[in-house]
């Protein structure tokens, strides 16, 4: 059995190589690439591909990307094994959390996607679904998602609250794809006066966010197993609907039915607030996150990212759409190190229809 | 709840003109955690020794603190630069560069 201590240490030494790999080689192939277009115009991801996939140097960071992920989670010292292993003494953890708690809902008959089942997303064998310990395995998991953000990272949850909060305190919150509950914490602290709704495809992870929520003795807040796409709440019934990071994990056909659902449960002039990656003007960033996409599983990046979301959100009836770039950290913006293209993308119900 | 049947493994991804090089690289990989976990295995039995003079395989298993755990993390840079830095192709002192071969020049 894998000791607590060799399993930090193997997660320690990976998340040290994906430090060197995210800064000092990326900067590498930065310039090695620079070198090679200088007075070039390479302004498409397939003119970037066409100089990029033959440099040796990008070749070790497209593998150092999917093999030090593929390490995360599997093999001796990989999060699947570590938590299969201390599987009983983990799910004791969650066992504080009845499961007839009201913070709780679980429908086990809920079907879940196919686009979902699929694919195993981030490398997470099984998915963060199919297994009792799949939450704590994405919890521990998403610890270390930007090497660099390190204890930063939950704060990106926290700034991007600030930034909605800057748009009023809303009495109703619906946040869609909630997972393990790291992005609808903040919600519930900041606006505690709110009635927040919650909702995930995994009960595993729901469980831990309910444990959390527990924990915190929060009591605004519902963690419901529903598909945000058909998420069973009244029409005109939220203030504020929300995501992070949920976006680029669908495909554009379901995208679509979960705007036309926040749309319909938003009250006329409620705002529809997403926090996820989108697009990267430059061509070389565009072309590492569509390999980060690949390499990551997580199929529906690069869909998202050729969205015409503007329009996407128009036709749905949404005004006042608004794609902006987001800080996850107060220095995010450098060019020097390998970084999504976070972005908030913000829109309104009219109080009027303006659909056709 | 009903865990997901056991997909057919596929192929994994090709990054390398050569495939052989992405498996080494996993050989190479690996065996860099291994030599680490070690390291760090080491590095606790030298603790304990000194503080108590005996090894107690209980407190060797024990997470490190936060603030071992940062120092630690700090090796554990050093250590990754080290192995990976060959990525980078440069030489370490000047000489000829470039591919090897006597297939022109050979007799």
């Amino acid at each position: 059995m894998t000791t607590e201590r060799a399993f930090n240490a193997g997660q320690r030494f990976l998340l040290a190589a994906k430090g060197f790999w995210t800064t000092t080689l990326y900067q590498h192939v930065r310039t090695e690439f620079d070198a090679i277009t200088q007075g070039k115009d390479v302004n498409s991801v397939a003119a970037v591909a066409e100089t990029l996939e033959d440099l040796t140097t990008y070749q070790y960071f497209a593998w150092l990307e999917r093999h030090m992920q593929r390490m995360k989670y599997s093999g001796r010292y990989g999060l699947a094994r570590f938590y299969d292993e201390h599987r009983e003494s983990f799910l004791a953890r969650l066992g504080a959390v009845p499961l007839n708690d009201p913070v709780l809902e679980l429908d086990p008959e809920l079907p879940l996607p196919k686009y979902y089942t699929d694919v195993d997303i981030h490398q997470h064998p099984g998915g963060v679904w199919s297994d009792d310990v799949a939450g704590l395995v994405y919890e521990h998991g998403a610890r270390s998602t930007t090497p660099l953000l390190g204890a930063a990272h939950a704060n990106l949850h926290t700034r991007f609250t600030d930034l909605v909060a800057e748009g009023g305190t809303p009495a109703s919150v619906l946040d869609m794809g909630c997972g393990f509950g790291k992005s609808t914490r903040p919600f519930i602290t900041k606006f505690a006066n709110a009635r927040i709704e919650a909702v995930d495809l995994s009960e595993p992870c729901l469980r831990v966010a309910a444990q959390f929520a527990h924990e915190a003795g929060s009591s605004n807040v519902h963690f419901r197993q529903r598909d945000a796409a058909n998420s069973g709440f009244a029409d005109n019934s939220f203030e504020l609907v929300t995501s992070t990071m949920l976006l680029h994990e669908i495909p554009p056909g379901p995208l679509n039915s979960v705007f036309a659902e926040a749309f319909r449960v938003l009250e006329p002039g409620g705002r529809m607030v997403h926090l996820d990656f989108y697009y990267f003007p430059d061509a070389f960033t565009r072309f590492m996150h569509y390999g980060h996409g690949r390499r990551n599983n997580e199929p529906y990046m690069q869909p998202l990212a050729e969205l015409d979301l503007p329009q996407v959100l128009r036709d749905h009836g949404f005004t006042d759409v608004e794609i902006t770039p987001f800080a996850e950290a107060p220095d995010a913006q450098s060019s020097q190190v390998w970084r999504f293209p976070w972005t908030v993308i913000s829109a309104r119900k009219p109080l009027r229809p303006t659909k056709s | 709840m009903t865990n997901k049947a056991a997909a057919p493994r596929r192929p994994e991804q090709i990054f390398f003109d050569d495939p052989a090089l992405d498996r080494l690289m996993g050989v190479v990989m690996t065996l860099a955690s291994e030599h680490y976990v070690l390291r760090d295995r080491l590095q606790a039995l030298e603790e304990q020794l000194v503080k108590a003079g005996h090894v107690s395989a209980a407190s060797l298993a024990a997470a490190p603190s936060l603030e071992k755990e940062a120092q630690y993390r700090a090796d554990a840079d050093d250590f990754a630069r080290s192995i990976l830095h060959p990525l980078l192709a440069q030489q370490q002192a000047l000489g000829v560069t470039g591919r090897f071969s006597l297939r022109r020049r050979g007799s």
